[in-house]
């Protein structure tokens, strides 16, 4: 049964916020909506109508689809957990006088960039309307702080420069951290 | 009966939509409106969201067949679903009753 303009409008509104797989299952639910109308009696435009009426206008959808969305829930996720790996780090760094090391300077602040970096990135994945973008942040963040959580413990510890047991929590808090952003990460790219 | 109204419960009430046997998306909603005596009243196209993150969550499991030549995708309990479902049940049944109860003035319901 070929379905008229206004359908067609809907779904391509879907396709450039939402994944093809996504819009394929919505396709096939917008047209048994459609075609229960017009079993009704409905003329197609009218029909077309009331369906995208019943179905739900195109940003409506895709802001459904993005509230749930797998990536915002990681990203909601790990900015509740940033402050607690933080404050873990900075136990470190006060336990171990970090000031009197010889760092190049160029170092803390490489390290503080990625993290600025990877929290807008968070922010972007947890408040942002648009799936795709929401997607794309969470991502971007998810491998960041993966390379941050592996760099930072190897950084300090290797060297010598931080021992003990706040060293040992922080590294695992890190680790933990680490582990579920890149179960995160690969649930992201599953579908 | 409003999308607010059904905060938190919906998630129940599309597991019990799946328990007779597999459905796609559309007939879910159609389910639970012939349920509700068409007091339900969702936008249809939010159900699909929250059936997938049923499915990452495991309580249902998805698979696609061809259907008017539409590629389809229908949605089944899996055994993790169905004690989900019943632990809602028992849930809501507590809540019913403690609720009904205080609102309706009756005595607590004694065991038959």
């Amino acid at each position: 049964m070929a379905e008229p303009g206004l359908i067609e409008q809907q779904l391509a509104a879907l396709r450039a916020q939402l994944p093809a797989g996504i819009v394929e299952e919505l396709a096939d639910g917008l047209a048994e909506t459609y075609a229960s109308y017009r079993a009704a009696g409905l003329e197609p435009q009218a029909a077309a109508r009331a369906a995208i009426c019943e179905f739900g206008d195109a940003p409506t959808i895709t802001a459904s689809f993005a509230d749930q969305a797998p990536a915002r829930r990681a990203a909601r996720a790990l900015l509740g957990a940033g402050p607690v790996v933080g404050e873990c780090w900075a136990g470190v760094l006060l336990y171990a006088r970090a000031w009197h090391w010889a760092t190049p300077a160029v170092v803390p602040l490489v390290f503080g960039a990625l993290l600025a970096a990877v929290i807008a990135l968070l922010l972007t994945a947890a408040l942002s309307g648009g799936y795709r973008r929401a997607r794309r942040a969470a991502g971007a963040a998810l491998a960041g702080l993966v390379l941050l959580d592996l760099a930072l413990p190897s950084a300090l510890v290797l060297p010598g420069l931080a021992r003990g047991w706040p060293v040992l929590l922080a590294t695992g808090a890190s680790l933990l951290r680490a582990a579920y952003a890149a179960h995160a990460w690969r649930r992201l790219h599953a579908r | 009966m409003k999308a607010e109204a059904l905060k938190g419960h919906l998630d129940g009430m599309l597991l019990a939509a799946l328990e007779a046997g597999p459905r796609h998306g559309y007939a879910v909603i159609e389910h639970l409106r012939a349920a509700s005596g068409g007091r339900l009243d969702l936008p249809t196209g939010t159900i699909y969201p929250a059936l997938h993150r049923l499915e990452e969550a495991g309580l249902v499991a998805g698979s696609w067949s061809v259907a008017g030549g539409r590629r389809r995708r229908s949605y089944q309990l899996t055994e993790a679903g169905r004690r989900e479902l019943t632990g809602r049940r028992a849930d809501w049944r507590s809540f019913a009753e403690v609720v009904g109860a205080v609102l309706e003035g009756k005595p607590w319901p004694s065991p038959a």
